[in-house]
């Protein structure tokens, strides 16, 4: 064998390899994805959604509370996180574009983005339960805001980034002061890219399990009261899991579909919006 | 100092101006010339000469950025608007600015007139509309957009784009207009369109334009300035720019020997 | 003459309003990072001042019975299990990464790379349903004892595959954490190579180089900054997951020598006892254990951080 075809024999090999890689990767996609289906819809029945649980043991019920609670606790979690970090957006792509405190505020929120989640948890737990001697929905609400707003904040920042800096240059010479030039002009250039971020931001706090087990902790009744605990999907999966009851298990599988339903269908939409205004 | 001959009451006048980038790079020295009401000043040179520096200073634009230095005055309606406390805002509605490239807002065709129109004040719908319509047929775009008002604005041709921010800056209703080289990214016939448009708008507005192309120049501008590093090499009317220069500089740029 | 500076002119006042109430905004973070820490030491302080902290950090014991706290077992934990998931992760990804720059028909790189992206989307708890109920009996039925009956028969290896294959053990988590962190390996290193510039990749070519070598001898060298950046992130993730570790690791405060032990890592103490700590000093403890884990991961992200920032900054010069 000539020196020549050696090399050739080795590139065909090791491109293989890579290519081998990628079915392993997708493997585990579709076999995960292909299992919660699997389980999941086996699971589902109309109960689930309008029964709040029976006592542990006893067979029935549903997660009427829990699919609530997570809805409440997600929702109130995008309402103090998004003008949060919308606004610090802002100020990093504007007020304080190209400063070195824009720079320094960036990376921070870049490292914050994957601080694990529990330890928000614990800080969260320190700040608004204990001090109140109770859990509620609230802390988990602010827990889970706690980690959108570096998310939302970056996404912010790179939207507006992404508007030409002339547009705001001709709203100026129509003697325009910078706050309408934000609101009125980059703002609706970076609407859809914005509301990717936000998007994305649900759909990675609406899995979050860590931070709400300390925090909104769990309920195995119906509770809409956000100043007392309140169940989630989330920590319901992880109880039912671990716990002995096969009804419980299907339960928890149900569940898990649906979360994974909600939260691909949100990454879908924000992917197909930025694919859809920005082509990539 | 020069002896201007100067023909028409002046609109801006220029006095002993400086100009440095942050860096203290000295981007315009000494500049004195007075800009006459109604007319079309145009402002060339070769790139880097001064003459974009030059333009943003009249409505200062500079200002965005941190660390740039006036020297000197600028008298806009008996004042020197380079002075502390000078309100830009109010500055920049009486001073409006066309671009190189279309600057369209990213909103409808009729939104980005209102925008403008807004910044005035003006909110009550039916005054907006008609309103909308008086300037976009002053910018000769009307009856192109007259179908297709709540369109985007990104759907229009560059041409038409230019004409529309054309429209928008005269919506607020400006004593001056400075177009900063307002044809160099569109075609012959938008081009020409353009031009038509500016002579058009003397009536109302005292015009500087500063643009590369000195046919553009010749044919559009009443006065003209040469400027070359930073200075103003020659100033007076058109005519005599181009067919008679005094400095030899002037010459030579005018007939293509360097730039 | 008067020298005027920009920016010296009459400032709106609503402006500065936003202008304020969107710095005040951007603080939060930094308020958040600050807090934090303040707020995970003054709770740990109790716990600090009990065991120190070589004391804390190589103690073994771990007994609330005894109000005895050592970080040993859960720190151990959480670098194997974060080991085991790079040695998997850090070649799989790199592999993809290859493959959908350099490989794959260009009509198929989006997708397959959209496709590895959305396992980064699927949330922890699912993985640690599928793993708990799926992926553990698999493990515990075929690869384990696979494994034990080859890599277990050979002198030194024969300690890590001791003991009954349970599937609840340390390898299980070392495969689930891996899958989880391939699509941060291999977004980061595919962004990476592709800055690799067209033109130093065709000189390769152009001197008879194979597609390999072009990967390896231009490609690679070219975006190793990106890569490692890359894997520092996937190692701080790694480290700091907790619920699909909750579900497949038991929650055993033992030094394990065998893959084939449950364990426990910092975050699944805390998930599992910090809501039931009876004592102060208990609880004090799990906030040590949080400190030592976000101080570890700040510092592996920051480097992270700055990796990526000076490989972006190798180019765009």
């Amino acid at each position: 064998m000539t020196r020549e075809q050696k090399r050739k024999i080795e590139s065909f090999l090791a491109l293989g390899l890579s290519g081998l890689a990628a079915l392993f990767g997708l493997f585990w996609l579709v076999f995960i994805l292909g299992d919660v289906l699997v389980h999941g819809i086996g699971a589902l029945s109309l109960d689930l959604f309008f029964k709040d649980p029976v006592p542990a043991g006893q067979t029935g019920g549903g997660l009427r509370n829990a699919f609530v609670g997570q809805l409440m606790i997600t929702f109130s979690a995008t309402l103090i996180g998004v003008p949060v970090g919308v606004l610090g957006g802002t100020f990093l792509a504007e007020y304080a574009r190209g400063t070195k405190t824009a720079r320094v505020i960036s990376v921070l929120s870049d490292i914050m983005v994957s601080v694990p989640s529990i330890v928000i948890g614990a800080f969260v737990y320190a700040v608004l339960v204990r001090p109140l001697h109770h859990f509620s929905g609230w802390a988990g609400a602010v827990a889970l805001a706690v980690i959108m707003i570096p998310v939302v904040l970056r996404t912010t920042e790179d939207m507006l980034s992404l508007v030409p800096w002339t547009i705001r240059e001709a709203a100026f010479a129509l003697g325009a002061p910078y706050y309408k030039v934000i609101i009125q002009v980059v703002y609706r250039g970076a609407a859809t890219g914005i509301l990717t971020g936000v998007l994305l931001s649900m759909a990675r706090v609406a899995g979050e399990t860590a931070p709400l087990l300390f925090t909104s902790f769990n309920n195995s009744f119906f509770s809409t009261d956000m100043k007392g605990p309140v169940a989630s999907l989330t920590v319901t999966i992880f109880q039912y899991a671990m716990g002995p009851y096969q009804d419980w298990h299907s339960q928890a599988w149900a569940a898990s579909f649906m979360i994974t339903l909600f939260i691909l269908a949100l990454t879908a939409l924000g992917r197909l919006l930025l694919k859809w205004r920005y082509g990539r | 100092m020069e002896v201007w001959t100067v023909t028409q009451p002046i609109g801006l006048e220029v006095r002993d101006l400086n100009f440095f980038y942050s860096g203290n790079v000295h981007a315009l020295r000494d500049i004195s010339l007075p800009i006459e009401k109604n007319r079309v000043t145009a402002l060339i040179g070769p790139s880097g000469c001064g003459k974009t520096t030059l333009l943003r200073c009249f409505n200062r634009m500079h200002d965005l950025y941190a660390k740039n230095r006036y020297a000197g005055e600028i008298i806009f309606e008996g004042r020197n608007i380079l002075a502390d406390g000078e309100d830009l805002i109010n500055l920049r509605s009486r001073i409006g600015m066309v671009f190189q490239k279309p600057t369209p807002f990213p909103m409808s065709i009729a939104e980005n007139i209102a925008y403008g129109l807004r910044l005035k004040g003006i909110r009550n719908k039916s005054e907006l509309a008609g309103r909308i319509e008086r300037v976009l047929k002053h910018a000769a775009l009307w009856e192109e957009v007259r179908d297709k008002l709540n369109a985007s604005a990104y759907e229009l041709s560059g041409g038409q784009q230019q004409r529309l921010v054309i429209a928008r800056a005269l919506a607020v209703e400006p004593e001056v207009l400075l177009f900063d080289e307002p044809t160099s990214a569109l075609d012959p016939i938008s081009t020409a369109k353009i031009e038509e448009l500016v002579t058009a708008l003397k009536q109302d507005v005292t015009i500087i334009i500063v643009t590369h192309n000195m046919q553009q120049a010749a044919r559009v501008s009443d006065m003209t300035g040469f400027m070359y590093l930073g200075e103003l090499v020659e100033y007076g009317a058109t005519e005599k720019i181009f067919t008679n220069p005094e400095k030899k500089q002037t010459d030579d740029y005018i007939t293509g020997r360097f730039g | 003459m008067p020298i005027v500076p920009t920016g010296a002119a009459k400032k709106n006042c609503v402006d500065l309003l936003f202008s304020t109430v969107t710095a005040v905004a951007s603080l939060t973070v930094v308020l958040l990072v600050v807090g934090i820490m303040a707020v995970l030491i003054r709770e740990s302080s109790l716990a600090i001042d009990r065991f120190g902290f070589f004391r804390f950090l190589f103690s073994v014991e771990w007994n609330p019975v005894k109000q005895l706290f050592g970080a040993a077992s859960a720190v151990y934990g959480t670098l194997v299990t974060t080991a085991v998931a790079l040695i998997i992760s850090i070649p799989t990804a790199i592999g993809i990464a290859i493959f959908v720059t350099e490989v794959a028909p260009p009509m198929l790189r989006g997708p397959i790379g959209a496709a590895i992206e959305l396992l980064a989307a699927i949330p922890s708890i699912i993985y640690g349903m599928w793993g708990l109920f799926t992926l553990a009996p698999i493990m515990a039925k075929y690869i384990e004892p696979a494994l034990q009956s080859t890599l277990g028969q050979l002198p030194v290896f024969e300690v890590l595959f001791r003991g009954t294959p349970m599937g609840i053990d340390l390898l299980t988590t070392g495969v689930i954490l891996s899958i989880m962190i391939i699509p941060f390996t291999a977004s980061i290193s595919r962004d990476a190579f592709n800055l690799t510039p067209p033109v130093v990749k065709e000189s390769a070519y152009a001197m008879g180089a194979t597609q390999w070598e072009v990967v390896k001898n231009v490609v690679l060298p070219y975006s190793r900054l990106g890569v490692f950046g890359g894997v520092a992130l996937s190692l701080g993730r790694a480290l700091g997951e907790t619920m699909a570790v909750a579900f497949v690791l038991g929650n055993s405060h033992k030094i394990a020598t065998s893959f084939f032990d449950a364990a426990s890592t910092i975050t699944v103490t805390l998930a599992n006892e910090f809501a039931e700590a009876d004592s102060d000093l208990y609880l004090s403890s799990l906030y040590y254990l949080a400190l030592v884990l976000f101080g570890l991961s700040f510092t592996i992200l920051a480097a992270a951080k700055i990796f990526l920032l000076k490989s972006e900054r190798k180019y765009t010069r």
